[in-house]
């Protein structure tokens, strides 16, 4: 897998610290890191961080202390990252650091279709961009090279087709581990006023500029020489091997050139504008925004985005591709079927302890206002527990503002929704802002003790690092006192009763009375986490039940179907994971435990 | 060369399987090149990967251009159809007769009374290891299932890939 790639290339490469957070399609490379740390005996010290932000930090002094070192995000988290990233660039690294940066065109699982390469630029620094695993595993050791010579942070910047895909990979011995001798203080550099700072962004400015015209990563390199000055094409990252495909699998583009880039940005510009003016016209396909395209000085002969004809959303698969080259040759696209798809939507396991959680949360904050958050958790939109989603940690600063309603209007019910791992990554400021400013809401904590959506990943809560050594618990009932919460209930989730009863009291608590924060933990763990055993019980539906589809609409298991035919609800028992939590929620009784 | 287009739902198996003919692939010394999906449709949602076998850059096949397509849910064959080139096959778990292009197996039905309905997958793989011009034989895969550390996962893996082989030629068993 082109994450397992990276990860080995940072193994070859001599990285000694690297951190992370997890988030689709960036989480294996973490993971892998911690197989080979483990089968090679390897010295890394790995890390799953509390968010983006921190992992950069842990990563950026360990560049400082002399070591080379990595930090692993999605897109996204680079936003979070990004005010560690900016100031970075300025100030530059001592040991080789690469910021990988998981790109999700598309998205397929991603709030945001944003192009990370354009981050770079923001923060005028170099940027790689590889087509497959094998590219992506040799980009990291040229990614280090660059790193240290002109002393600044890398980006490698894969997307979901690179990190996702698997391609066989010739495998290289491991480096030593890279020391560049202990931290030297310098504080006009490590510790820059702003003076230092204006100084240090003119070296910047220059250190990019050298580096364009020096580093031929940053010159378009021939990948297939066709005959014909009529069409150049332009590309980089994981489009590029499917306009290379493309072109070899079609007799009418055989005669194209085709060039890509390794490092997008910086761009030599001259190097660019060459391509341009060697051929009647040049198409610049990259993902997702144009990057390169607007490093091309003269583009009165460039097709692109900003020419309106590459869509400036969505990903680019390759039939599409393979219709924008038919345009900039000024053909005809081809005549395609008509495609309808019907996909399923995703649901939480059947099963899963957040199920009775959001049934819960409709049955007793009817008609409430359900701010949600990053996770699996989202799909409690299925069952109309979720009405916001917005970015990491956000349903707890939107549970504050939907709580202050103007004057005159009725303060709704407000009833947040979040897992354990968003908790900790972005959750606590604002829990502990929602205390400070006395707001009364409810806040249901998902606490399934992993971060579920991304593969099961330890939290600060683990006990266990990702390197599978021990590490220090961090106490979430302690951790919300702390925060000044009056409120704090545990409970399970399968526990009908016991949630019934916690959640009237929350409300009692936060929308009756407006006493503050109530905070209520539902904790079981994912029935996807390592070590969990399924209970064999599998439940029936009786001929009492009055087909009043409290269990089909708002349960929302999708082990619990109506069959149209027979106009009867039956539950799977291969979907069925045997909780039982249905026959509390069956009006009728008509759910049992069947004898077996 | 070959191109293979894998769907089915969240939890069925299709990434598992995408691994395995990539995996036996890659051991028979061919180059593969494959693309998973991860993340929120995993939850059940509806899956489909690619893998293809050659000379290859880029993980995805076009539409039109898929030789086979494996279907372990027969509502998303309609969903992945367009991949597939003309006279591709489709190879598809269901209970429905066989018509013309689409070739069927129960294979669910086969691996619950297997005891373990999660088996599916490699029923469905055995049935297409024994479809002329499938890039893998059914040999070359039970080689690629035994060499699963875990005793009783091989087992049951070998007897769920004969269920499928068996039921491709019945005359066989």
């Amino acid at each position: 897998m082109g994450n397992e790639a990276i990860a080995r290339g940072l193994i070859e490469a001599g990285c000694s610290v690297a951190t992370g957070y997890p988030g689709t399609p960036s989480s294996e490379i973490m993971e892998s890191l911690a197989k080979w740390k483990k089968e090679l005996g390897h010295r890394a010290y790995l890390e799953w961080s509390i968010n983006e932000k921190v992992a950069f930090e842990v990563a950026y002094g360990a560049s400082l202390a002399g070591a080379r070192s990595a930090v692993t995000m999605k897109m996204v988290g680079l936003n979070v990252a990004s005010d560690a990233y900016l100031s970075a660039t300025y100030l530059g690294v001592r040991g080789g650091m690469v910021l990988i940066v998981a790109d999700d065109p598309g998205p397929h699982s991603s709030q945001t279709e944003q192009d990370s390469r354009f981050f770079a630029w923001l923060a005028k620094a170099p940027a790689f961009d590889p087509s497959t695993p094998v590219e992506a595993l040799e980009m990291i050791k040229r990614a280090y090279e660059i790193s240290e010579r002109y002393e600044i942070p890398v980006m490698l910047r894969p997307c979901l087709r690179v990190c996702h895909s698997r391609q066989n990979v010739t495998l290289s011995e491991p480096n030593q581990i890279a020391d560049l001798g202990p931290f030297k203080k310098n504080w006009p550099r490590w510790a820059a006023i702003p003076k230092f700072r204006l100084a240090l962004h003119g070296e910047l400015n220059k250190k990019l500029q050298k580096m364009s015209i020096e580093e031929a990563d940053c010159s378009p390199h021939l990948i297939h020489e066709g005959k014909s000055n009529k069409l150049a094409i332009i590309t980089s990252g994981s489009v590029a091997s499917h306009v290379l495909d493309t072109v070899r699998e079609e007799d009418q583009f055989r005669d194209l050139k085709i060039f890509k880039l390794s490092m997008p940005f910086p761009a030599n510009r001259a190097a660019l504008q060459a391509i341009v003016d060697g051929h009647e016209r040049t198409l610049v396909i990259e993902e997702t925004y144009p990057v390169i395209e607007l490093q091309v000085d003269d583009k009165r002969k460039l097709a692109g985005r900003l020419s309106g004809l590459v869509p400036s959303q969505g990903e680019l698969t390759p039939e599409v591709v393979e219709d924008l080259i038919l345009q900039a040759m000024g053909e005809p696209i081809r005549v395609r079927p008509e495609v309808q798809i019907n996909a399923r939507r995703p649901s939480l396991c059947a099963g899963c302890p957040h199920r009775p959680s959001f049934f819960m949360l409709r049955k007793v904050f009817d008609k409430g206002i359900y701010p949600g958050d990053i996770g699996c958790y989202t799909l409690g939109i299925n069952m109309g527990a979720v009405d916001t989603c917005l970015c990491m940690g956000a349903s707890i600063g939107m549970a504050s503002g939907l709580t202050h309603a103007p004057d005159g209007n009725e303060s709704p019910a407000v009833v947040a929704t979040i897992g354990d791992s968003t908790f900790f990554h972005a959750g606590i400021p604002a829990l502990i802002n929602a205390v400070h400013t006395k707001t009364s809401f409810t806040l249901i904590l998902m606490d399934n003790s992993l971060t579920a959506m991304t593969g099961g990943q330890p939290t600060p809560a683990s006990m266990n690092l990702v390197d599978g050594s021990a590490a220090n618990p961090v106490d979430i009932e302690n951790l919300i006192r702390a925060c000044g919460v009056g409120f704090i209930e545990v409970v399970d989730p399968y526990d009908y009763d016991s949630l019934k009863g916690s959640f009237e009291r929350s409300y009692d608590y936060s929308v009756k009375k407006s006493l503050g924060v109530s905070v209520i933990i539902t904790r079981r763990p994912c029935i996807r986490a390592k070590g969990i055993v399924l209970s064999t019980d599998r439940y029936e539906v009786l001929e009492n039940c009055e087909r009043c589809m409290t269990c089909v609409r708002d349960l929302e298991c999708p082990a619990i179907s109506f069959v149209k035919e027979s106009k009867k609800v039956v539950i799977d028992p291969d979907s069925c994971s045997g909780c039982g939590f249905c026959v509390n929620v069956c009006p009728c009784g008509a759910i049992v435990k069947k004898v077996l | 060369m070959s191109q293979i287009v894998l769907c089915g739902r969240g939890g069925q198996g299709v990434v598992f399987l995408t691994r395995l003919i990539g995996d036996i692939a890659t051991s028979k010394g061919l180059n593969v090149i494959s693309a998973e999906t991860h993340g929120m449709a995993v939850r059940g949602g509806s899956i489909n990967s690619c893998v293809k076998i050659g000379d290859y850059q880029s993980s995805l096949v076009r539409w039109g251009k898929a030789d086979f397509l494996i279907s372990l849910d027969e509502k998303e064959t309609q969903n992945n159809r367009h991949f597939l080139r003309d006279n591709g096959v489709i190879l598809e778990n269901s209970v429905k007769e066989p018509q013309e292009g689409i070739l069927r197996i129960d294979a669910t039905g086969m691996a619950r009374n297997l005891g373990m309905v999660q088996l599916e997958n490699v029923v469905t793989l055995g049935f297409a290891s024994m479809i002329t011009g499938f890039p893998l034989s059914p040999k070359e895969i039970k080689e690629g299932l035994m060499l699963d550390k875990r005793e009783n996962v091989r087992d049951m893996n070998v007897k769920a890939l004969e269920l499928g082989m068996d039921a491709a030629s019945p005359g066989k068993s």
